[in-house]
């Protein structure tokens, strides 16, 4: 079975993953037009402009929608079966791609608070994940 | 934006039949396909002066011939221009608008299509898993976290469900209306009858999506001939014009789409209603791209053929199907005729134009006069959305 994917990071997604590696999800925020911005990117897809900073992400969220993986996945997730995949709406309004971990997949609904938590992949490459908020 | 309206037509059509074909080769599907749709055309070889081959993705090699002038050499073909196009599923939309582009401009005259893949056989049922877990899918922001196309779906599906209370057995429905379309279809993968209930006690492959809610991955050949309205008049009696045309692209990565309920369809309609001069009413066949049967809900809806939310009980009345008021997706779609690639989206527009070419044998719905047509690529990342005539409004 070939290992989980890592991700390809590019020098300006640098702060992202070495943030993510100390336990901190950094995203972007517009300079010029205040739009928080996520995935990290080279100018602002609002405005243009090329005036980007990293901030701490509260971390808190919720669920856009979800969908629990059971069979035909990737082969490199076959052996995590089943796992949970959704699109997650951070309290600063982007949303961004993540597995829902330390949850009951019967449970998850729509709309429902979730946190971030952190999965270290290899040495380089942590993941901010989600779990359902305490 | 310019208008197309009424300008070019689609003159002939050419498709073998889909399926697991491992003895019969991709090169063999493009030449057959292609020389059917200039017979059916009553044109010469010599006639086409442009060929435009999209990608076949299951062989990379395969697919460099194709964009250095194999066809071109293969049929003996006399053309000025060869050149590749690909937009992944909604090749079928962009073709059109090229071809409404280059015809109208005299630079081409008669324009041949073609695709042709071998994703059924071409590649094992895990290695097609694989390549659709990274095509089209961000590989630092979401293949980490095992995206793919039936979770693609699940997550799509699940929103859908949420906030339109869509139902399982709706859902289930359209994958039926498929298949009575299919069972009319000589050239499609799956002619079993399928029931409601042998969807929903399918496995779940991504939730909420069952196995037979899923398309099958195959191989296939399909071709079809644009040339201008004047010309085609004098070819055949009822050329399938192109009336509309509209387009969004939304995103590239999944989880930056607005509105995973809806995506950009509704502004995409409104322009390629406004192009032709038609509105919803004046619809008779619905040839929807599937897929996944989520889309063609989400499009019956933002396609004003369906208000929201209620397409899920319009589909499971069964008028969709056979000798329904509304005629959808009436080649079985990738759910039932199979997925060939880009050739999914071109079949559903090559079966547009055979309903409205009087061509589709025991399927043919009655004096249908104006279809409308959906494609879209990657995950779901922009919505085309086409209409067709066989008169010019
Ligand atoms: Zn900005």
């Amino acid at each position: 079975m070939p290992a989980k994917p890592l991700p390809p990071t590019d020098p300006w997604t640098e702060p992202y993953w070495t943030a993510a590696r100390q336990g901190k999800l950094l995203i972007q925020r517009c300079k010029t037009c205040h739009h928080y911005v996520f995935y990290p990117r080279l100018v602002c897809p609002h405005c243009g402009a090329d005036a980007l900073a990293w901030v701490e992400a509260t971390g808190k969220g919720v669920i856009y929608t979800y969908s629990v993986v059971t069979n035909n996945p990737p082969s490199a997730f076959m052996a995590d079966l089943p796992f949970v995949i959704a699109v997650v709406q951070l309290a600063e309004g982007v949303r961004m791609m993540a597995n829902i971990v330390d949850c009951d997949s019967a449970a998850l609904h729509c709309d429902m608070p979730v946190e971030v938590t952190f999965e270290a992949r290899s040495d380089e490459i942590t993941l901010p994940q989600f779990r359902p908020q305490r | 934006m310019g208008t197309f309206k009424g300008q070019v037509a689609i003159v002939g059509i050419g498709e073998v039949p889909t399926g697991r074909f491992p003895e019969r080769s991709a090169i063999y599907c493009a030449v057959k396909a292609a020389q059917l749709a200039i017979a059916d055309a009553g044109l010469h070889k010599d006639d086409i002066d442009t060929v435009i081959p999209t990608t076949a993705l299951y062989n990379a090699k395969f697919n460099t011939d194709l964009v250095t002038g194999r066809i071109v050499e293969e049929l003996g073909l006399r053309v000025r221009n060869n050149l590749q196009l690909f937009a992944g599923g909604a090749t079928s939309a962009i073709m059109l608008k090229v071809a409404a582009g280059l015809i109208s401009t005299g630079v081409s005259d008669a324009i041949l299509f073609v695709h042709a893949d071998k994703l059924g056989s071409g590649v094992s049922g895990q290695e097609g898993i694989d390549l659709f877990s990274t095509a089209g899918i961000s590989k630092e922001w979401e293949v980490p976290y095992g995206l793919h196309y039936s979770a693609v779906a699940g997550l799509i599906t699940q929103r859908t469900m949420y906030e339109t209370a869509t139902t399982a057995e709706q859902l289930a429905s359209v994958c039926v209306s498929n298949r009575k379309w299919a069972q009319l279809n000589p050239l499609a993968m799956f002619r079993k009858p399928l029931s409601i209930e042998k969807v929903l006690n399918s496995k779940i492959l991504s939730s909420p999506l069952h196995a037979y809610e899923s398309n099958m991955l195959a191989d296939g050949g399909a071709a079809f001939i644009v040339t201008s309205a004047q010309r085609a008049r004098t070819l055949s009696e009822r050329p399938a014009y192109l009336l509309g045309e509209g387009s969004r692209v939304t995103h590239f990565a999944l989880s930056q789409e607005p509105d995973m309920t809806r995506f950009g369809y509704a502004a995409a309609a409104a322009d390629a209603y406004a192009m032709a001069g038609l509105s919803p009413a004046d619809i008779d066949l619905a040839e929807l791209y599937d897929s996944y049967p989520i889309f063609q809900l989400i499009a019956l809806e933002e396609l004003g053929l369906c208000a929201r939310g209620e397409a899920g009980s319009f589909v499971l009345a069964g008028h969709t199907w056979p000798g329904g008021k509304l005629p959808m997706t009436t080649n079985g779609g990738m759910l039932s005729q199979g997925h060939t690639g880009a050739g999914g989206g071109i079949s559903i527009l090559i079966e547009a134009a055979r309903q409205l070419m009087g061509k589709a044998g025991e399927r043919q719905v009655p004096n249908a006069r104006f279809a409308i047509e959906t494609a879209t690529g990657g995950t779901y990342v922009d919505a085309h959305v086409t209409l067709l005539g066989n008169e010019i409004p």
